[in-house]
This record gives C-alpha cells, sequence and structure tokens, in this order.
C-alpha cells in the first residue's frame, strides 16, 4: 500500500497535465510508505515523449541525496500515461525496478483521469497492483 | 573506509541501515565486500552472470561509474558510493499515432528488419526518429547520405552556403552538376533521390544564439558537422540547454574526433574544452587541408552513433572521446568526465541562455575588410613596382607545396614557421612585402618582423588569390 499526501498528490497531477501530450515523471519522497513530497523531473528520452520516458539517474541521484538529507526516503517513482489507461504495460515491465511503487497516472485530453499503483516483482516479468490512496 | 548509501527498498537485506562503511580499493571490491556481508543483496545487484543488473547505476560521490573506470574506478577513503537505479518506462505506443512501414519500405529496408537488434520495432523507432544535421559538408555529407538510407523519418538540415569547386574534393552528398547551387537543395535532392520516403526540413541560414533553441528544439537528436568553434560552442550550449544529445565529430588534415556530448550524466564540449583556443591558433580546414576521405569516415562514426541512440542498442560513445589517426590507421580512446563545474552542464550552471558566441570566441563580429588594415598594400600595386623595377623585396610565407600548386615568380619563398631562424636572410634596411595564400598568414610575418624590428614591412592584400583575381587570371586558386 502506498498512501500519498494532498499537496504531493496535487502536485503530481498538476505536473502530469502540464506535460501533456507528453509523458511526465517524477519521484515520491516521504517515509513509512507515506509519501509526503513528490518531485517532478524532466523526461530525458530522446525519442518521441508521448508514449516513453527515461529518467536521468543523475537527478534520482540528486533528490535521493536531498531526501536522505531531510531525513526522507525515495518511496517510488510516477509517470503518466497520456490518452490512455493507467495500466502497467510491456514496456512499463521491461524497464522496471522492483525496489520501488511505480505510480500511473492517466491524463486524457489533458485532465487527469485516474491511477494506479504497481510494485513490479523481482525477475521484471509481473507487476502486481498495489492499494493507492491519495488527496 | 568508504560509505555506501543504502537505497530504502534495499535496507531490508541490510539489517536495515541506511549506510555501510567498507574497505576497498575499488568500486568492484566494496560491492562484493557489501554483498558478502549481506548474501540476500547480491541477487539484487548483480544477474547471473555476475555483472551489475541492467537497471543498477552506481555513483561515486556525484560521478556514475559509467563515465570514471565502471566497477575499477578507485576509491578513496572519504568517498561516498551511492546506489541508483535507472527508471523508464511508457504507454508504449497506445497515444501516438501508430508509424507504420508500407510493402516498398519492408524491401527496403529488409536487411536491417531481419536483425533482431532493430527489427521492425527498431525499423519504426528510425521512422519516427528527427535528427538535426548542421551543415551539410565534409560531414554532413556521408551524415545525410547514411541517414537518409538508414530510413530516419525526419532529417532537419541546416546550412546556408553554395557547393563549390573546392568542396567536391570530400563532400560527396553533391556533384560537379551542383556548384553554384545551395548546399542544402543539393543535398536534398540526394537524399531524397536515396531515399524518397523520408521528411527534409530545409533551415537554410546560419545558426545563430537567436534562432538556435527554436530550430533544435523540435529534433531529438542533433549532429554537429560544423567546422568552427563559435558553431560548436552554440550547438553544445543549446543541446544542453534543451537536453538533447549532441553527436559532435571534427576533422583537420589526417586526424578526426568523434563522442556524444550533452548525454544525460556524460560530459559536455565545454567540460573538455572549458575556453577556445585563441582565434587563428587552430587552423581550419580551408587553412590547414584535410584529406578528402576522412571525413567520411568521421562522419559515418557519427551515423552510427545517432542510429544506436535512436535505436538504444549498444554501448553509447558518451565520456568517450575516439581519437582517429588515418596516416597510423589507428583509433585510441580518451575517457571523458562531466565537469561538476561546468558553467553550462556543471552542477550549478552560470549559463542559462546562449551568448554572443563570435565575441566568446575572439572573433571580431565584422569580418574585417582588407582595405581597413593599415600597412596593406592591393597585389595591383605589387604588379606595378614589380614592372617598374622598384627595389623592394617580395617574400611567399606559404609552404613548399603550396608554392608547387602557383607562385609569383618574383618571390622568395620563407615559410611563416621558418621565419624566425631565416630572418638573417632579409634586410631591416630593405622594402619588404609578405604575401600568402589569403593574406591571414603573412599579416603574422609582418606583425613577427616588425617586433623584430623590421620598420618597412607590408602585406600584401587578399594574397595570391587576389592576384589571381586582380592581376594574373593564369594562376590557379586553391
Amino acid at each position: 500500500m502506498i498512501r500519498i499526501e494532498k499537496q504531493a498528490w496535487d502536485a503530481m497531477v498538476s505536473h502530469a497535465e502540464a506535460t501533456f501530450p507528453k509523458e511526465c515523471c517524477g519521484v515520491m519522497v516521504g517515509s513509512e510508505g507515506l509519501v509526503q513530497e513528490a518531485v517532478p523531473l524532466p523526461n530525458t528520452y530522446t525519442g518521441p515523449q508521448e508514449d516513453f520516458f527515461v529518467m536521468d539517474p543523475k537527478d534520482l541521484h540528486r533528490v535521493d541525496r536531498q531526501a536522505r538529507e531531510k531525513g526522507l526516503d525515495v518511496l517510488g517513482v510516477f509517470h503518466s500515461h497520456p490518452n490512455c489507461d493507467a495500466y502497467f504495460s510491456k514496456r512499463d515491465l521491461e524497464n522496471s525496478c522492483p525496489w520501488f511503487s511505480y505510480v500511473v497516472l492517466s491524463v486524457k485530453d489533458g485532465r487527469f483521469d485516474h491511477a494506479n499503483s504497481y510494485r513490479p516483482d523481482f525477475d521484471q516479468t509481473a507487476a502486481p497492483e498495489e492499494e493507492l490512496i491519495y488527496g | 573506509m568508504a560509505k555506501i548509501l543504502i537505497p530504502t527498498p534495499l535496507r531490508q537485506y541490510a539489517d536495515k541501515k541506511d549506510s555501510v562503511q567498507l574497505a576497498g580499493a575499488t568500486v568492484g571490491e566494496v560491492l562484493t565486500s557489501l554483498t558478502s556481508q549481506y548474501a540476500d543483496l547480491r541477487r539484487h545487484l548483480y544477474n547471473d552472470e555476475g555483472k551489475l543488473r541492467s537497471f543498477v547505476n552506481v555513483y561515486v560521490n556525484d560521478e556514475d561509474i559509467r563515465y570514471l573506470s565502471k566497477e575499477a574506478t578507485p576509491i578513496k577513503d572519504a568517498d561516498t558510493v551511492s546506489i541508483v537505479p535507472s527508471i523508464a518506462g511508457g504507454s508504449a505506443g497506445v497515444a501516438t499515432p501508430a508509424v507504420t512501414l508500407s510493402k516498398d519500405e519492408i524491401l527496403r529496408y529488409s536487411r536491417h528488419l531481419i536483425m533482431p537488434e532493430v527489427g521492425m520495432e527498431g525499423q519504426l523507432k528510425l521512422k519516427a526518429a528527427k535528427v538535426a544535421l548542421i551543415g551539410t559538408g565534409g560531414l554532413g555529407a556521408p551524415l545525410g547520405m547514411y541517414l537518409a538510407a538508414a530510413g530516419i523519418g525526419r532529417i532537419g538540415l541546416v546550412d546556408f552556403d553554395v557547393v563549390d569547386f573546392t568542396n567536391l574534393q570530400r563532400q560527396v552528398i553533391h556533384g560537379t552538376k551542383d556548384v553554384g547551387k545551395k548546399k542544402l537543395d543539393s543535398a536534398a535532392e540526394t537524399m531524397l533521390d536515396i531515399n524518397p520516403h523520408i521528411d527534409i526540413d530545409r533551415h537554410e541560414t546560419a545558426l545563430t544564439s537567436e534562432n538556435a533553441l527554436d530550430i533544435l528544439k523540435d529534433y531529438d537528436i542533433v549532429i554537429d558537422g560544423t567546422d568552427n568553434f563559435p558553431t560548436r560552442y552554440l550547438v553544445n550550449d543549446a543541446c544542453v540547454l534543451l537536453g538533447k544529445p549532441n553527436v559532435y565529430g571534427s576533422i583537420f588534415r589526417f586526424e578526426g574526433q568523434a563522442t556524444i556530448f550533452a548525454y544525460p550524466g556524460g560530459p559536455c564540449y565545454r567540460c573538455l574544452y572549458p575556453e577556445p583556443p585563441p582565434p587563428g591558433l587552430v587552423p581550419s580546414c580551408a587553412e590547414g587541408g584535410v584529406l578528402g576521405i576522412l571525413p567520411g569516415t568521421v562522419g559515418l562514426i557519427q551515423a552510427t552513433e545517432a542510429v544506436k541512440l535512436i535505436l538504444g542498442i549498444g554501448e553509447p560513445l558518451v565520456g568517450r572521446l575516439v581519437l582517429y589517426d588515418a596516416l597510423a590507421m589507428r583509433f585510441r580512446e580518451l575517457k571523458l568526465r562531466r565537469n561538476p563545474e561546468c558553467p553550462v552542464c556543471g552542477d550549478h550552471p552560470t549559463i542559462r541562455e546562449l551568448i554572443d558566441y563570435q565575441q566568446f570566441c575572439g572573433v571580431p563580429n565584422q569580418p574585417h575588410e582588407p582595405a581597413a588594415a593599415e600597412g596593406d598594400i592591393d597585389p595591383v600595386e605589387v604588379k606595378a613596382k614589380i614592372d617598374r623595377g622598384d627595389r623592394f623585396v617580395l617574400i611567399d610565407v606559404r609552404e613548399p607545396h603550396e608554392y608547387q600548386i602557383c607562385n609569383i615568380p618574383f618571390a622568395q619563398l620563407i615559410p611563416l614557421g621558418d621565419l624566425p631562424k631565416r630572418i638573417n636572410e632579409l634586410n631591416s634596411a630593405d622594402e619588404i612585402v609578405a604575401h600568402c595564400k589569403s593574406g591571414v598568414r603573412s599579416g603574422k610575418a609582418v606583425d613577427f618582423l616588425k617586433q623584430a624590428g623590421f620598420k618597412k614591412v607590408r602585406n600584401m592584400r587578399g594574397g595570391i588569390l587576389a592576384w589571381s583575381d586582380k592581376v594574373d587570371p593564369s594562376v590557379p586558386k586553391y
């Protein structure tokens, strides 16, 4: 289960809507399964960003370091699926890292529609859905 | 003892610790001792072949070890080692209009399609890709032709030049029939003849601080095929600001270089060359010459890297500068590191917008007209002095092989580099005129002689090229 505080959730939704029709990405920071802060990061994929994102590890490294300084942890990552549902795609699975919660936000015609959270398994073969509580 | 930071989700395998102090001379040794202490961590960090798993990045302090010496990166006592995962994903083609290949295209690309590393998925990536190519000269020629042939869907060409005869020795995208034509049109015609299934954007302009971001923002990858320092810094800074990789190449005489700058985490051109060389120190290809085949080799290294980036296969040429020596037929590699203090891509950048690159590189904004320089002499006047039998010395400061191409018989050959040791052949009481090909080197010779105490020394304006134009058209230009 992952819970996201309202302020962090609002930041995720507005980042996803502002980045539409491209995919956005970012990191969720907090402690003990409660996300207190969402950090939007640039999508550094060099191809079409409408259906793919790549996070710069350097950015993630920076966020991780800043979180530690505040006594917080990186709990997961989020990204958007423009004009399609918040499923965990084959591409998501192929690129997944089993260490984090993956929150996927569906944005349709520029407006937030719904979201789900997934927890990819160790071998990148499946990503069971986990309970997501936000707002 | 180095400090290893354990990512939150892995702490359950490391006695809930958020960091561990471990000894080791290299990253590999430190990680080995970490995973022997906490055996459950091993399968999270390493695959069955004993290599770091694909999504695992390791940093020493703020540097990704991929751009250092990988697992052989040495560790000092106060170093902090961090484990950072790669994160990527996406909805996978649902949102974008599907790119497809026609029957003709499938036939055309069959040698790509039958390789699993490219396949249909890769060929569609190539078709969906948008690449900007700055310059359609020596490097741009092979780049344009092969990228078109490979099926890059949209190629933006930036050039404002016209094809001339001296281009044809290496710029194979242009032919003899194209002399006098805009390079953009000539290049686009060749590329569309090779592959009519691609789109070409023609940007007929010099890339400037005013237009660079606007032109380049619509492309995924930028390829630098230019030959001057102001444009190289401009392309670099624009790529860093836009977050787009800059596939770089340069050529001179028999040697070339290539790398990818401004790739996430990797170095940029300014990390390698923080300051431009003093103007005039590094000769251009027009001054120093270039083996015509050389840009073919270097341009195709750039094309290979661009295609690999688009396909996402292989090991990109990031953090490595390939040096090619055609005479020795040898490739060497230099490691490049991102400079955390870099003014544009560092941790605290001071350059946040494009600057005046002509000024940065010390290039005068107005190309100085020959008439402006004091103490110049026109070739017509030099001819008149020879005809009148005036007592003066004309020295040709070019190289002997240039003298063989063409010369003014009255002139005495003293190459610029030999001038210091042959200065005793000249008499400071004599009136002296120096000439070279276009007037640049002879200007340096005049400065040198004046500093050595010569007073009556002048530069023949425009060099032997101007002599050919104004005095003797039978003298060939080169």
